[in-house]
């Protein structure tokens, strides 16, 4: 196995039980990032591009197949073992920014330092750093109602990177943002993947893939093309 | 997870709704607030009665004979009317006994007396024999008690309670005055000092006739019932003894019982006891059902936070944490209001017992059991809604709107 290997995907399956029927939402789909990747997985709707996310990101168990997340196999862990990798392996960012509103934006940022159990200092001194790198220092104390979309899916940004994942997964997250937030976030996690992070974008809109340096496009539950930024240039 | 985070979680979670925090907690507050008063009331009475019961009479030198039947409970109110005691068993026992030192049968009984135009009801009217002021240790400051001739020929003389002389002669001495009880004249021929009230009867506002008299007056000569006292206290229990068989001898049965002191203040205690738990344990009922208040909130707050949930579980929240954060809400909820309903319950117990003259106590068993049980509460009706959110799947819980 490649050392620099962020996640592999061998044969994974997924099949929904409608009934008594078999839907087959992943048929059969095998591939590798690595580290330093920004990929994007594209596809009409209902091609199956949640269930992969979904499964990258340990949230659901395949039917069959393997996963295998920074050196971690997947397939035999529990739901603890689950919640760990989510907590301190991916960072997710999703188009509804899904921050707890509840909540300010630095202690948004902090949940995922407290289920990893860092006292308070760190986390403190952790959250606030991250905010300043998104450039929302002036609005730590705010509640999600009081931010912008774009402000919003910046503060889930951070709050994906607080525990230093392997791999930031991001749902497509310009979705419910106007374009020039759209632009603002696209630039921070190009930014973010030139600094190292590996990025898999999940989205159905081209221009946005165009941001990232690999596409793959799921159709129907496979996997039809796996291309990267060269390649698409070269054709 | 530190139970501390939780906690500050709980209580922000809480914060954010609080008409409805509130009403939940009302549950608790008022199912504990009503066992602290409803116990402490029940507690205070019994002290009060101990207090005032060992303030009167001879203490622990002190024996009481009742009527009672095989098959009653301790205070048989059945036989109390239809009472096989006479004047005569006492004579019989003082004649008999080595032991005794006073004895005082009593008919009792309600009436009302008249002076002129005046007339007032009083709650007792004591038939009694000379060593009542004895037995009773209530003494006559003005004027004389009845002596053994008085009851021998049956004499129509009457010693008043300071509240009767008041109410009837206001300042005056009434000794010598003739008062008219149940169409009889009777001569006053005393007054006794103040004794106070015991148990709620005010022990002032009774008037005392001769045994015999009261026999006459009632057409009766069943006495309710009799106190002793032993010539040395260490022989209570002896006289006790003597007492059962000279009365068994004379009755041929056992229609009466004899209690000492302390076993009538066991038998009081037993009552009341039963009482404060009958009374606690429909109380007890109130807490129950804030208790069902509080997991129904607990079930509809995990429906209304299944995306906040399924967020959590998927930046990193264990099946573990998620079940935590709920059993503390809905524990943080029970000892929040058990606590508001403690306090609130002393303050209550307490301005009851000061405006009812009753000894300020507060049941320090049922504050403890009060406040572990709304903790109990808490964290049982937290358990199966918690259950149900730490078993919630991610993805579902995050496609929930």
């Amino acid at each position: 196995m490649n050392e620099n290997s962020t996640i592999r995907l061998e044969s994974l399956k997924k099949t929904y039980k409608l009934g008594a029927v078999d839907v087959p939402a992943l048929r059969e789909i095998s591939f590798e990032v690595f580290k330093g990747e920004f990929v994007s997985i594209m596809g009409p709707s209902g091609c199956g591009k949640s269930t992969l996310m979904n499964m990258i990101g340990c949230l659901d168990k395949p039917s069959s197949g393997k996963i295998i997340l920074d050196k971690i196999d997947t397939e035999n862990l529990n739901d603890n073992e689950l919640a760990i990798v989510r907590n301190r392996k991916i960072g997710f960012v999703f188009q509804m920014f899904n921050l707890l509103p509840r909540l300010t934006a630095l202690e948004n940022i902090e949940l995922p330092m407290i289920y990893a159990g860092k006292n308070k200092i760190d986390r403190e001194k952790a959250s606030s750093q991250i905010l300043e790198a998104v450039n929302l220092k002036d609005r730590a104390t705010h509640y999600p109602r009081e931010m912008s979309g774009g402000q919003m899916q910046r503060v889930a940004i951070a709050r994906a990177l607080i525990n230093h994942p392997a791999l930031l997964l991001a749902d497509e997250p310009t979705g419910n943002l106007d374009s020039k937030s759209s632009v603002e976030i696209l630039k921070i996690l190009q930014n973010l993947n030139n600094n190292g992070m590996t990025i898999i974008l999940v989205t159905h809109e081209p221009d946005i893939a165009s941001y990232t340096k690999r596409k793959i496009i799921l159709k129907d539950g496979n996997l039809v093309e796996d291309q990267t930024l060269e390649q698409v240039k070269i054709q | 997870m530190k139970i501390i985070e939780n906690v500050i979680m709980a209580l922000k979670a809480l914060g954010s709704n609080k008409v409805r925090t509130f009403l939940t907690m009302l549950g608790v507050i008022i199912g504990v607030f009503a066992v602290i008063v409803l116990v402490s009331m029940g507690e205070g009475a019994k002290a009060y009665i101990h207090a005032s019961i060992s303030s009167f009479g001879e203490g622990t030198n002190y024996l009481e004979v009742r009527a009672w039947q095989e098959g009653e409970g301790p205070f048989g109110t059945l036989s109390m009317l239809d009472s096989k005691l006479t004047y005569k068993d006492a004579i019989a026992i003082k004649e008999k006994s080595k032991y005794l030192k006073y004895i005082d049968p009593r008919i009792i009984r309600k009436g009302e007396v008249g002076y002129g135009r005046i007339t007032h009801k009083i709650p007792f009217v004591f038939g009694v024999s000379p060593d009542y002021v004895y037995v009773f240790t209530h003494a006559v400051k003005d004027g004389r008690f009845f002596s053994e001739a008085d009851i021998a020929e049956q004499k129509k003389v009457m010693v008043l309670g300071p509240t009767v002389a008041q109410k009837l002669f206001g300042g005056l001495s009434p000794v010598g005055e003739r008062i008219k009880l149940k169409g009889y004249f009777f001569t006053v021929i005393g007054v006794f000092t103040k004794k106070g009230t015991m148990v709620g009867f005010d022990y002032d506002d009774i008037v005392a006739i001769p045994i015999t008299a009261a026999e006459e007056l009632y057409n009766t000569d069943s006495v309710i019932e009799m106190g002793m006292s032993a010539i040395k206290e260490d022989d209570i229990e002896k006289l006790k003894a003597e007492v059962e068989n000279i009365l068994l001898i004379r009755h041929g049965k056992k229609d009466f019982r004899v209690d000492t002191q302390e076993e009538s203040l066991d038998l009081l205690n037993g009552i009341l006891g039963i009482l404060t738990g009958v009374v606690g344990g429909i109380a007890a009922i109130s807490l129950l059902v804030g208790s069902i208040g509080i997991m129904n909130i607990m079930l509809v707050s995990v429906t209304e936070r299944t995306r906040e949930i399924g967020i959590r579980k998927a930046i990193g929240a264990k099946r573990n944490d998620i079940f935590t954060q709920f059993v503390v809400e809905a524990t943080v909820i029970s000892f929040i209001g058990g606590t508001i309903g403690i306090v609130l319950g002393i303050i209550a117990s307490l301005t009851i017992m000061y405006f009812l003259n009753l000894p300020l106590t507060v049941s320090v068993w049922s504050v403890f059991l009060a406040c572990t049980v709304s903790v109990i509460i808490g964290i049982f009706s937290g358990v199966y809604p918690a259950i149900r959110a730490g078993n919630l799947n991610p993805v579902e819980a995050l496609r929930y709107e």
